[in-house]
C-alpha cells in the first residue's frame, strides 16, 4: 500500500506554486498602478523608536492633506492626478531612514518629505539628492539642513536659528517690559544636535539682553528622572529656565522642577517638543505661565480651526508635526500643480520659485533662498489655565504674554 | 572543509558578486547593510566570540573609528582613505588601553562586559562636550562623490566595500581557527585558568585580540561615517552598535567563521521583510513596529531552541550525516 502523504501537494511544487502566485501578486499592483493617474511621495517619519509619537503625528498631518488634496480633485495642471503616499519608518535611525529613501525612489516617487530628527533627515536628504528629488522637511531644526548646498532640499518652517533670533527679540521686550527682572538664565537642553545647537546660541545670544548665563545643562534621550538637574538648578537660583528637549523629556523636567519648587521669574524654551495641549491640560498647574518659542498654527485662520476640531475630534493632538506635515504636503501639491509634472526638475523649479501662502501658519507666501522658506516665523506661546495662547507675533497674537510669573 | 561546503562557498561568493547587477538600488543597499553589519559582527566575534571576551560596549570602537577619520577629514583636511588607516590604528590603540586596564585590573566576564559598556558611554559624554568633535551638533562631511574621497555616487561601490570587508573579516576568523594565536584565544575562552597552567600568556592574548577587535571596529566606524556623511555621539558611540555587533553574532552563532555573516542575514532579512510586509499588507499596514516584534520572537527562539546560533543548525545536520 502506497503510504499515504500528509500534504497533497509536494513540496517542490507549493514552491513552484507559492512563486507563480506571489510573482502574480506583486505583479497585478503594477498593472492596476499605470491604470491610475498619481503622483507618489514618500513621507518618512520616525514612527517607532524613541520619538514615535512625535513621527505618529507628522504622519496624521501628511494623511490628512493628501486626502483633502484629493477629495479637492488632485492637481488639475496634471488632470487631476492623485497623490499616492509612499509612508516610510526611519525608526529614528540614520542608515533606516536612507534605506526608506533608495526603496522608494525605486518605487518612482517624485517628492520626499520628513524626518523630524535632523540627523535622519541630513543624510535622507542627501541620498535623495542623488536622484535629484526633492526633499520636503516637515519638521528638523538643524540649520545644518540647509546650509549644505544641496539644491533639492526645501524647508518652510525655520530653523532653530530664527527660533532663537525671535525668541531673544521677545524676551528682551518682555524683560524690559518688565524693569528687567530676569538677569541670570540656566539653559538645559537634549544633547543631540537640535538641543545643543539651539542652547550653544542662546548661550551666546543671552548676555547681549543683559541676561547672564549661569550654567547649561545638557541630558541624554531618553532621560527618566530630572530630580539633580531640578536640585542643581534649584540651587544656582537662575531668574529664567530655557529649556530645548524633545517631548517626554520636556514634560518630565517641567514637572520635577515644579515639585522641587524651583521659584523662577519664567520659563521660557525655545522648540520645547512637550509644549503642547497634552502637557497644559494633563498638567495645568505644572504649565502655568510657562512660555514657548515653537511652530504654531494661525489662531486666526478658520482652516487651522477647522483642522483642530477634526484632529481634536478623533481624540488626537493638534500639535505642531500635524500642521507643518499637513502644510508641507499642500507646499508640495501647489508646486505640481505650478509645475504641471512630476518631473523632478520642474517640481524643483517650482519649489525654488514658489509663492505658496501657508494658511494654516502664521507665514507669508513661500520664498526659498538656499533652500529656507523665509517667509516663515516662530510663534510665542504662553500656557495659561489649561489652554495654550499665542502671545507673540502681535498680528495674530491672542492674549498679553505674563511675565514675570507669579511666584509658587 | 567538505567538498559540498566549497561549492556552498562558491556559488555564495559568485551570488554575492553579480548581486548587485540584477536588483534595485535599494536591494544593493539592503545588501551592502547586511555585508556591513556582518563585518562590526565579526569585529565582536574575534574577541567575544573566538576568545570568550563578551564585550556589551565595542561602539567605542565603532565611534572611535567614525570620529577620527572624520576630525582628520573635516579639521585637519586629510584625504579619507589615509584617515581610515589612522581610524583603525587608533582603533587598535584604544582597543589595546582599554584591554590593558581591564585586564590587569582581572576583570572577566560580566564584570568586563559592564566594564566596556562604561568605557563606551565615556566616550559618548566626552565627544558630547569636547569642541573638537563639536559636541551635539555633530560634524559633516561635505559630499563629494569621488572615489578619492572614498564616496560613491552609485550604490554598488559601497556594496562592494562592504563585501570587502566581510571578506577580509571572514579570512581573519578562518585564520583564528587554523593559527596558535586562534587556539590559545579559545583555550582562555574555555578555561583562562587552565590555560594559564598550559603557559599560555593569557593577559597578553587578551590584548591582542581586543587590540585587533578595536581596528576592525574602528574600520566599521569610518566606513559608516563615510556612507551617512555625519556623525554625533549618540550615532558614534550609542549602545545601539554594540547591541547590533552582539545580536549578529548571537543570532548566527559565536565564535564561528560564518556565524556573523548568518545573523546579519537572518536579522536584515526579517527586519527588511516585515518593513515591505507593513507596506504592502493592507491588514499590517497600522502595525508599525511589526519588524520589531518579528525581531523580539525571533531573538526569544533562537535563544530558546538554538542557544549556540543558527550555525548550530548546519553543525547539527552535519553530525547527522556524519
Amino acid at each position: 500500500m502506497a503510504k499515504k502523504q500528509k500534504f497533497p501537494v509536494s513540496r517542490r511544487g507549493f514552491i513552484a506554486g507559492s512563486g507563480v502566485l506571489a510573482a502574480g501578486t506583486m505583479g497585478f499592483p503594477l498593472i492596476g498602478g499605470a491604470q491610475a493617474k498619481s503622483v507618489k511621495v514618500g513621507i518618512i517619519h520616525p514612527v517607532t523608536g524613541f520619538v514615535a509619537f512625535a513621527g505618529s503625528q507628522g504622519r496624521m498631518g501628511a494623511t490628512m492633506a493628501v486626502e483633502d488634496i484629493n477629495k479637492a480633485g488632485g492637481i488639475k495642471s496634471m488632470g487631476g492626478a492623485k497623490l499616492e503616499p509612499l509612508f516610510g519608518d526611519s525608526q529614528s535611525k540614520v542608515e533606516v531612514g536612507v534605506a526608506e529613501v533608495e526603496k522608494m525612489n525605486e518605487q518612482g516617487v517624485a517628492a520626499y518629505i520628513g524626518c523630524y530628527q535632523s540627523p535622519v533627515g541630513i543624510a535622507a536628504s542627501q541620498a535623495a539628492s542623488k536622484y535629484g528629488t526633492p526633499f520636503l522637511i516637515d519638521v528638523g531644526a538643524s540649520d545644518l539642513i540647509v546650509s549644505r548646498g544641496l539644491k533639492n532640499v526645501f524647508r518652510l518652517k525655520p530653523g532653530f536659528g530664527a527660533c532663537v533670533d525671535q525668541g531673544i527679540d521677545l524676551l528682551s521686550s518682555l524683560n524690559k517690559s518688565a524693569n528687567n527682572v530676569a538677569k541670570s538664565a540656566v539653559i538645559v537642553h537634549e544633547s543631540s544636535e537640535f538641543g545643543t545647537g539651539t542652547a550653544k546660541l542662546l548661550a551666546g545670544k543671552l548676555p547681549g539682553i543683559n541676561i547672564a548665563v549661569k550654567e547649561v545643562i545638557a541630558h541624554d534621550n531618553p532621560t527618566r528622572n530630572f530630580d539633580n538637574i531640578a536640585l542643581r538648578i534649584r540651587s544656582l537660583q537662575p531668574d529664567l529656565v530655557m529649556m530645548s528637549n524633545y517631548q517626554d523629556e520636556y514634560t518630565l523636567l517641567a514637572r520635577t522642577l515644579y515639585q522641587q519648587k524651583v521659584n523662577v521669574a519664567g520659563f521660557f524654551s525655545i522648540l520645547g517638543g512637550g509644549f503642547n495641549y497634552k502637557f497644559v491640560q494633563a498638567m495645568p498647574d505644572v504649565s502655568q505661565y510657562m512660555m514657548d518659542v515653537n511652530h504654531w498654527y494661525n489662531p486666526k485662520s478658520a482652516k487651522a480651526q477647522e483642522m483642530k476640531k477634526r484632529v481634536v475630534a478623533t481624540g488626537a493632538l493638534f500639535t505642531f508635526e500635524v500642521y507643518l506635515a499637513y502644510t508641507v504636503v499642500s507646499l508640495l501639491a501647489d508646486a505640481l500643480e505650478h509645475a504641471g509634472s512630476a518631473d523632478k526638475e520642474k517640481l524643483t523649479a517650482a519649489l525654488n520659485a514658489s509663492t505658496f501662502v501657508p494658511e494654516l501658519m502664521p507665514y507669508g507666501p513661500t520664498k526659498f533662498v538656499n533652500g529656507q522658506n523665509q517667509g516663515g516665523r516662530p510663534g510665542v506661546m504662553q500656557a495659561i489655565k489649561g489652554d495654550i495662547l499665542l502671545v507673540a507675533p502681535d498680528d495674530v497674537a491672542e492674549a498679553k504674554a505674563v511675565f514675570p510669573k507669579p511666584k509658587l | 572543509m567538505s567538498t559540498r561546503v566549497q561549492i556552498l562557498l562558491v556559488i555564495g561568493f559568485a551570488a554575492a558578486v553579480i548581486y548587485p547587477w540584477l536588483v534595485p538600488n535599494y536591494l544593493i543597499t539592503v545588501g551592502m547593510l547586511m555585508f556591513f553589519s556582518a563585518f562590526i559582527g565579526q569585529a565582536w566575534n574575534v574577541s567575544g566570540g573566538f576568545a570568550g571576551q563578551t564585550s556589551f560596549g565595542h561602539a567605542v570602537f565603532f565611534g572611535t573609528g567614525a570620529y577620527t577619520s572624520t576630525i582628520l577629514q573635516v579639521t585637519h583636511g586629510w584625504n579619507p582613505w589615509l584617515s581610515w588607516a589612522a581610524a583603525m590604528a587608533m582603533g587598535a590603540l584604544v582597543g589595546c588601553l582599554i584591554a590593558m586596564l581591564a585586564f590587569r585590573a582581572g576583570l572577566r566576564g560580566s564584570y568586563f562586559a559592564l566594564i566596556t559598556l562604561a568605557f563606551a558611554e565615556v566616550f559618548r559624554i566626552l565627544a558630547n562636550s569636547v569642541g573638537f568633535t563639536r559636541g551635539g551638533l555633530g560634524m559633516l562631511i561635505k559630499a563629494d562623490a569621488r572615489p578619492e574621497n572614498l564616496q560613491f555616487r552609485d550604490p554598488v561601490w559601497p556594496y562592494y566595500l562592504a563585501f570587502a570587508l566581510c571578506l577580509i573579516s571572514l579570512f581573519i576568523a578562518w585564520r583564528l581557527t587554523r593559527s596558535r594565536f586562534g587556539a590559545r584565544l579559545i583555550a582562555i575562552r574555555e578555561n583562562e585558568d587552565a590555560a594559564r597552567a598550559l603557559g599560555i600568556d593569557v593577559f597578553a592574548e587578551k590584548v591582542k585580540v581586543l587590540t585587533l577587535s578595536g581596528a576592525m571596529c574602528a574600520a566599521g566606524g569610518t566606513f559608516y561615517a563615510q556612507k551617512y556623511l555625519y556623525v554625533d555621539p549618540t550615532i558614534a558611540f550609542g549602545i545601539d552598535k554594540s547591541v547590533e555587533m552582539l545580536l549578529v553574532t548571537m543570532v548566527g552563532g559565536a565564535g564561528t567563521i560564518f556565524g556573523p555573516l548568518i545573523g546579519a542575514i537572518a536579522l536584515t532579512g526579517i527586519n527588511e521583510i516585515t518593513r515591505w510586509a507593513a507596506g504592502v499588507i493592507p491588514a499590517l499596514k497600522n502595525v508599525q513596529p511589526l519588524s520589531l516584534i518579528v525581531y523580539g520572537i525571533m531573538l526569544m527562539l533562537i535563544v530558546a531552541r538554538l542557544p549556540d546560533g543558527l550555525m548550530s543548525l548546519f553543525a547539527r545536520k552535519a553530525r547527522r550525516n556524519a
